[in-house]
């Protein structure tokens, strides 16, 4: 498979992340020589809203209909299986310009079907090594990247708010994900969001060993835009926000 | 070992008759870049697609001793050629014809499994292939790209060809790609339905080990071709013989 980047979106829950996520992707879409696949395994499918894309099905549907047909005894058996699952992942993918984008769906419920899950999780890593960039915005700890997306990730990017208890959800991600058993990865940072000033990220640079990539001050606009309920791409190309991500993402060599 | 005999003389007089049809020879010397195995088209990038999820597909592999009835070396089209096509979405088939020789009832499903996987070996830049064989659909995407630089049925039906060449047992190989329209594939799609029949008999037989022929509902193929009913009792005796039942 060519070489790709991959991005790992992590961070507690309601801090800004699918916020950032969807920018991301679309200030990498802006660069239409790259193919940028963006994968939402937040259940909420945060991230497909974010970007204006209405999924028709998630990963986690072709899961349960593919077990359906199974516990039907209408199984292919074999080799088919992976190509079937194939077939309806790639059916999935909601493209859009500059990116596509694959909805995992929910997790896993009652019953263990791990050959199933192992050949999905197989089948995305197959289809991420198409792309040149993968961004996933997952769901607060890494585990959930590794348990259902993959294991090996080149940026793992942790979004924070300054609240005590979102920087201290993000030193217990960078300290799991430092013990190298839940994902592997190459570099690994922290991007602050609503920031009030200065002084917030030199407080909070004390009390966390991680690398801070970036501090996104608070933002009336992308408020606006969530009260709205309004996809983030439209949000113009002079924001502030968008310039603090463009040199994040330069700083991590995403960006060229 | 008799299978699909009637059912490609069937699909050949339905070629035959249609007035949409253009013919080339596929030669061994066009080739086509490889993608690397990298191979997504994605809409963005996309000249033409066939077979998608949103319109028809069949595609089957329909193998004979007789090698009368395959056309060595053919590869027919019916309907617009892709070069023709850039842009759109078209309904697709793709029937492959395949002359063989020392097919016997202990092998030939090991070696319809091995034609099978062949659509899987194309590694051709600027076309992605998803292909679900239980449903015997295949979606194809051709990048602009490809289209623009001449990628065309000549050229799918070339590189196919060499493909099952490669096999010791395929003596003859003929294609037939249709892109004429959704009633076409359903036409094809009628005549070819008792392929299909064969074909789900044969995978329930080796995957199922089910030899219980009161209770299955391909009873009625099994009894109409002596072929299915010898490898039925090979697989069972041969079942018997690991411990299966």
């Amino acid at each position: 498979m060519a070489d790709n980047t991959i991005l790992a979106m992590c961070g507690k829950g309601g801090v800004g992340k699918t916020s950032v996520s969807a920018l991301m992707v679309k200030l990498l879409a802006r660069e239409n020589n790259r193919k940028i696949l963006a994968i939402d395994a937040d259940p909420a499918v945060g991230l497909a809203t974010a970007l204006g894309v209405q999924v028709k099905k998630t990963v986690d549907d072709i899961r349960k209909g593919f077990i359906a047909r199974i516990q039907k005894g209408e199984s292919p058996g074999g080799q088919e299986t992976s190509k079937l699952l194939d077939y309806e992942v790639f059916d999935a993918l909601e493209e859009r310009e500059g990116f596509a984008l694959l909805a995992i769906g929910r997790p896993e419920d009652e019953g263990c079907f791990c050959k199933v899950n192992s050949l999905l999780k197989d089948i995305i890593s197959d289809l991420s090594g198409n792309f040149d960039i993968v961004l996933i915005d997952g769901e607060a700890g890494i585990e959930q990247i590794n348990r259902r997306v993959m294991k090996t990730v080149d940026h793992l990017v942790i979004v924070s708010d300054t609240s005590a208890k979102g920087i201290g959800v993000a030193n217990t991600i960078a300290d799991v994900a430092n013990e190298k058993k839940a994902v592997d990865f190459t570099s690994m940072g922290l991007v602050l969001n609503r920031v009030r000033d200065e002084s917030e990220v030199e407080d909070i640079r004390k009390r966390t060993a991680l690398d801070i990539y970036g501090s996104i001050l608070e933002d009336n606009d992308i408020r606006d835009f969530d009260f709205r309920g309004k996809s983030l791409t439209g949000l113009p190309g002079t924001s502030p926000t968008l310039k603090v991500i463009e040199n994040i993402l330069t700083r991590i060599n995403v960006l060229r | 070992m008799e299978l699909f005999e009637p059912i490609i003389e069937s699909v050949k007089r339905f070629v035959e008759d249609h007035d949409r049809k253009k013919a080339w020879t596929a030669r061994e010397e066009i080739t086509w870049p490889e993608g690397g195995n990298r191979n997504i088209v994605l809409r963005e990038d996309m000249g033409l697609e066939l077979g998608s999820p949103e319109t028809q597909s069949l595609s089957y592999i329909l193998w004979t001793e007789n090698l009368d009835l395959v056309q060595d070396g053919l590869i027919t089209l019916v309907g617009p050629d892709l070069s023709q096509s850039y842009g759109k979405s078209l309904p697709f088939a793709k029937i492959v014809l395949v002359g063989v020789s020392g097919f016997t009832e202990e092998n030939t499903y090991e070696r319809y499994r091995d034609m099978e996987l062949i659509r899987y070996q194309l590694d051709l830049k600027g076309f992605m292939l998803r292909a679900v064989s239980q449903y015997m659909r295949e979606w194809c995407r051709i990048s602009s790209e490809a289209v623009i630089k001449g990628f065309s049925a000549q050229v799918l039906g070339s590189v196919l060809m060499r493909l099952f060449r490669d096999k010791s047992y395929v003596q003859a190989f003929e294609v037939i790609f249709l892109t004429s329209g959704t009633d076409d594939v359903n036409t094809l799609k009628e005549i070819t339905e008792p392929s299909r029949k064969i074909i789900a008999a044969m995978n329930k037989m080796a995957e199922e080990f089910d030899f219980d022929c009161s209770s299955c509902e391909y009873q009625d193929v099994c009894n109409e071709a002596d072929a299915l009913k010898g490898m039925r009792d090979t697989l069972r005796n041969k079942s018997r013989e690991v411990g299966h039942g």
